[in-house]
């Protein structure tokens, strides 16, 4: 299973996908243009502390990360 | 006559009382809620740290990252705002810097955001930021 973090005010949501599900490869696409197209950063967690910003959605990724839009404070 | 006035006194006390106690139970939901949320998201933060960003956050309630295009070491200190130090090689402060995801996210998400921001895309965040000197 894949998971698409989404921070947000509960600390975030969650949300599975099968890798070999078209069709819920399709939701998480979509789910991941809409947060990408709304300013939201992907970010791939490759382990020991280290990430990968993703462009686009990879469905072979297990686990994605979604930062809402940075501002200055 | 008089005992019409002690029953509305009675009346009135427990209607104080009544209040008093649902205030009580509605901010030790709030507390609760907002103590779930913050350790939520500090779960979340530890699974993305490196081990040893790990144990500095654990010991210390800090933990450092190098920024991905200079090189600069950087220390994210619990909190959301004005919890970046840039450190010189000597580990003084030289800077403060303060960016965080829009929204109000607990403080674990947004050390987290900050963290991948600085060894991710560092240029890009600190152009956004604000910042004051620090205290070195």
């Amino acid at each position: 299973m894949a998971t698409q973090i989404v921070m947000d005010h509960t600390g975030d949501s969650r949300h599975q996908f099968d890798p070999a599900d078209a069709a819920a490869v399709a939701k998480a696409e979509a789910r991941f243009k809409k947060l990408a197209g709304a300013g939201f950063t992907a970010v791939k967690r490759l382990g020991e502390g280290k990430s990968e910003i993703l462009r686009s959605f990879d469905p072979t990724v297990e686990e994605t990360l979604f930062i809402p839009r940075l501002q200055g404070g | 006559m008089i005992w019409a006035e002690v029953g509305k006194v009675v009346i009135g006390v427990a209607l104080m009382a009544i209040s008093a106690g649902l205030a009580v139970v509605l901010m030790a939901g709030m507390e609760t809620t907002s103590g779930r949320v913050e350790r939520k998201a500090v779960t979340l933060l530890q699974l993305w740290l490196s081990p040893e960003q790990a144990e500095q956050y654990s010991s210390y309630g800090h933990f450092e990252v190098i920024g991905s295009d200079t090189g600069t070491r950087y220390r994210i200190r619990h909190g959301r705002v004005m919890n970046i130090d840039q450190l010189d090689s000597a580990g003084n402060t030289v800077c403060e810097w303060c960016f965080a995801p829009k929204g109000n996210l607990a403080a674990g998400d947004c050390m987290l955001a900050q963290k991948i921001a600085l060894e991710r895309f560092e240029s890009g965040a600190l152009a956004i930021a604000n910042h004051r000197p620090g205290q070195a």
